[in-house]
């Protein structure tokens, strides 16, 4: 599969160096949308998951609407903990106007070289035209929330 | 020892329209995900029970955001009307 849903691993190792902080005074993070099948920029393909390190914009998709290449800031909430398990949740992130055909998404820390934190895969190819496009992450608890730690 | 016994991360929720904005039931359908979600873990008659629950909530949602949306609407078209842009006006009471 081109896009697989994974926590980066060099996002795991960068972890314990201390190089993403999701406080919300911490780092920047974007979210990138990415298309499978050519259908990204100049007909490239996205290939994503754990061993991504860094955003790139092979198979990234095309700017429409709000959309810019490298995608749009997120709003961090700040990490807590519930049980045994850490966890961080974002504002939900929409493009508007936007003729976008995604497979799935890329969050990283633009703060930090772009380093990869995570790779998100939509299942199947989610469209807008001329429409919005939004992102709803989970309910941010110790059982659902986007990123978590147990 | 630090064990880091695992990384997750979740599923998120994609909603897309065409040639406008998210309709009133996407948008009840967003503000229910993020209100109520169900374990997978959970006994069968609780997962009934809230999606009942569920069901309901998105009821009073799509009937709170329909009356939202045309009392906004009813704002604008009367800042139209007020300033003279009858026309404008006319053509937003009619979306």
């Amino acid at each position: 599969m081109a896009i697989a849903q994974a926590m980066c691993t060099s996002f795991k190792t960068e972890l314990l160096t201390g190089t993403h902080n999701f406080a919300t005074n911490g780092n920047a993070f974007k979210l990138a949308l990415y298309a499978e099948g050519s259908g990204g920029k100049s007909s490239t393909t996205a290939t994503l998951g754990a061993a991504t390190t860094a955003f790139t914009t092979t198979g990234e998709v095309a700017n429409s609407g709000t959309y810019v290449s490298g995608g749009l800031a997120l709003t961090k909430v700040a990490p807590t903990a519930s049980g045994t398990t850490a966890f961080t949740d974002f504002s939900d992130l929409s493009f508007t106007t936007a003729t976008i055909t995604a497979m799935g998404a890329l969050i990283y820390n633009d703060t930090n070289s772009d380093k990869a934190v995570c790779v998100l895969d939509f299942s199947t190819n989610k469209t807008s035209t001329s429409g919005t496009f939004t992102v709803q992450f989970p309910t941010a608890d110790a059982s659902n929330a986007i990123i978590r730690i147990a | 020892m630090f064990n880091l016994s695992s990384g997750i991360v979740g599923s998120v929720n994609v909603k897309t329209s065409n040639q406008g904005g998210l309709t009133n039931e996407q948008i009840a359908d967003l503000a229910v995900d993020k209100i109520a979600s169900i374990s997978d873990q959970a006994p069968p008659h609780i997962r009934q029970q809230a999606k009942i629950f569920k069901e309901h909530l998105k009821n009073v949602l799509y009937h709170y955001l329909l009356l939202a949306r045309r009392e906004e609407r009813g704002t604008i078209i009367q800042a139209l009307r007020s300033s003279g842009q009858k026309e404008t006006a006319e053509y937003i009471r009619r979306l």
